[in-house]
């Protein structure tokens, strides 16, 4: 066998993993979408594209538009709590990399909705922080923290916040630091060193991040139903009300077809900005 | 129905990149059809296999189920469901399950559909504590394939030590003593029952114009409201509630949780009406170990078991072996009791046609997504 054939042999396990676990599924979701239900309630297959013109009824466009917004709060807010941390690991972890990179994943071995649910009972109204603070005379009747928007980004952030920081830290620990030095040496400040050198360098790192972040952010359902109120219904939420309160598989897989649509434009942004930068590499 | 089942469009799909070719071809075939089975199957009461069994969480007292697997010798597998849709998802995705626990309208609905084995009633030796009101309930003639497992009504829990102004009617979940701490339960059919009714229309009206009025109470509800949630236990125990949308059983587990717990009080609503219903144990069509469902829906209906169930999950049983224990159990609180005479007399839900049930889905999500 020559190289060449073994090396494409070697991608048949992953090509029949794609094929029987992301194509397929893929497709059937997609033949689902067009379907419609019996008066069982049971999807059935057929062609009625007008699930997709329900999509986009008016109703939808607040729980559409929220979604978005609640993601792209995720991501400044990863951004700005992430890149510290990834720069300070990286540039001043020294023989501690490892290990603080341990610390930062060390939460991922705990299911997503375990943590959530520790939220819930570490900032309810007589939980943990609330006592701290009416105890302490810090606040009288203490703070609504959960049931708020802003409980849902933040179990947004800390549910996603490792998908900013390893990138970035892969990103920051490639660069060179003679290349800090180098900013220096040309009486570049702090800030200039910042904005010329380490940030164009480690773009690559926070486009990355920015993407792992927003792409599941954006149809979690998770944070909005432990954390949320009365007006945090998340396109997560939707989905999953159509597949079972509503028994509507059909428009449920439409929906899921048409946020797939959208997350696959910022994938495509993406892997064409990595691909611009892979080429300047190159050059 | 002449479908292709999930594993064979699979198979098919894997073989020939189908899938997205063949799309006309499959137009009117079934994606996920029913259970199939003999519904007459002979059942026997004795141990042919570990209990495949599916409830919702914290429904039944874990002790018991011990218990069963010891005396036994065989382990009871537990998965659990969220909400009725739920239930139905899995099993027409084809999960197999030796027991499972509807509520008497699903219960309609899966005998309708054949998806339900007849229960040999006379091979039950507990089944003659049973409340004669179910030997031929009004969702399965002659109780001929469930077997009633508790009795609930929904009401509202709050924080008596807080608020003293309730008044017994739907209305209490727009008090404005309450402001930002009020709970609506997340459940499209409970939440508009309580605005029908609130209304003063048939709880389960499908008549559009009264719909739209209950979706204007409710939308109007919101500014008040904390959230839409069925987690009622921890929004109270964690004083996020000081009024809850609950079922009665809840407000006992409550009770368990807090230091004070008589400021946990369940408000039975009789000035507008009530919903009532009974959850029971069935026995799918597809069950691989019938006989050990029987032996276990015999073992919970002792009447020494069944008293263990009520003190642990707070719901009555339909059956007078637990009597005496759940009259004590509601001693502080006699709102929490369900009788016979509540569901004749109290307002229950109804299989609605899809259409109408889709009225009321889509009138519930226009609420939360506003």
């Amino acid at each position: 066998m020559s190289e060449n054939r073994f090396a494409h042999a070697m991608l048949a396990p992953a090509g029949v993993w794609l094929l029987l676990l992301f194509a397929v599924p893929l497709g059937i979701l997609l033949a689902v979408s067009l379907g419609e239900t019996d008066p069982a309630y049971q999807a059935v297959y057929g062609f009625h594209p007008e699930n997709f013109r329900d999509v986009f009824d008016p109703l939808f466009a607040p729980v559409l538009l929220r979604s978005v917004g609640y993601a792209l709060a995720t991501v400044v807010l990863c951004l700005l709590i992430g890149y510290p941390i990834a720069y300070y690991i990286a540039r001043f972890g020294g023989r501690w990399k490892t290990l603080l990179i341990a610390l930062v994943v060390l939460p991922f071995l705990v299911n997503y909705l375990v943590r959530t649910y520790a939220w819930v009972a570490i900032l309810s109204d007589e939980g943990l922080i609330n006592g701290i603070l009416t105890d302490t005379g810090i606040s009288e009747n203490g703070v609504q923290f959960v049931n708020t928007s802003w409980a849902v980004i933040g179990g947004l952030v800390y549910g996603y916040l490792a998908f900013m920081i390893l990138p970035l830290y892969a990103a920051l620990d490639r660069m060179d630091p003679a290349l800090i030095e180098a900013g220096k040496d040309l009486y570049g400040t702090r800030w200039q060193t910042f904005r010329h050198v380490t940030w164009p360098t480690a773009f690559q790192g926070v486009a990355a991040g920015c993407v792992l972040v927003f792409l599941p952010a954006v149809g979690d359902f998770i944070s909005a139903q432990l954390l949320g109120g009365p007006d945090t219904y998340m396109v997560g939420n939707l989905i999953q009300q159509q597949f079972l309160e509503a028994q509507n598989w059909p428009f449920g897989a439409a929906l899921t077809i048409v946020m797939m649509a959208f997350l696959l434009i910022w994938m495509l942004l993406y892997v064409r900005s990595a691909a611009g930068a892979a080429r300047e590499a190159d050059a | 129905m002449s479908g292709i089942s999930r594993r064979e469009l699979l198979e098919r799909g894997a073989a020939g990149g189908l899938v997205l070719s063949g799309l006309g071809g499959l137009a009117g075939c079934g994606i996920g059809r029913g259970l199939q089975g003999d519904t007459d199957r002979v059942i026997e009461p004795k141990v042919d296999g570990d209990l495949y069994y599916f409830n919702y969480s914290q429904y039944i007292n874990p002790a018991l189920v011990r218990a069963f697997e010891e005396k036994y010798d065989v382990r009871v597998i537990q998965s659990y469901f969220d909400s009725m849709e739920g239930m139905i998802a899995k099993l027409r995705a084809g999960n197999s399950y030796d027991v499972m626990f509807p509520t008497a309208e699903y219960v309609q609905r899966l005998v309708q559909e054949e998806q339900l084995l007849r229960i040999p009633r006379d091979k039950l030796e507990n089944i003659d504590n049973i409340y004669s009101y179910f030997d031929d309930p009004w969702y399965d003639p002659d109780s001929a394939h469930s077997v009633p497992y508790s009795l609930y009504i929904t009401g509202i829990g709050y924080r008596a030590d807080i608020l003293d102004n309730m008044t017994g009617s739907w209305n209490d979940l727009a008090n404005p003593e309450a402001d930002g701490r009020i709970f609506v339960l997340d459940d499209y059919q409970e939440a508009l029952a309580a605005g029908n009714l609130r209304n003063g229309y048939d709880m389960n009206t499908v008549v559009e114009s009264e719909l739209a009025a209950t979706q204007d109470w409710l939308v109007g509800l919101k500014p008040l409201l904390r959230g839409f949630s069925v987690d009622t236990i921890t929004n109270m125990a964690s004083g996020n509630a000081w009024i809850q949308h609950l079922w009665n059983g809840d407000i006992v587990n409550i009770r368990y949780r807090v230091d004070d717990p008589d400021a946990y009080q369940f408000q039975k609503i009789t000035q507008d009406g009530f919903p009532v219903g009974s959850d029971t144990f069935v026995i799918p069509v597809n069950a691989e170990h019938p006989g050990t469902a029987m032996l276990f829906i015999d073992f919970m209906l002792d009447p020494k078991n069944a008293a263990r169930n009520v003190t642990w999950n707070g719901y009555p049983m339909p059956n007078r072996g637990q009597d005496e224990t759940f009259e004590e159990l509601a001693k502080g609180d006699p709102n929490i009791v369900v009788t016979v005479d509540d569901l004749e007399g109290g307002e229950q839900f109804a299989n609605l046609p899809q259409e109408e049930r889709e009225l009321w889905t889509n009138t519930f999500l226009e609420v939360k997504a506003s």
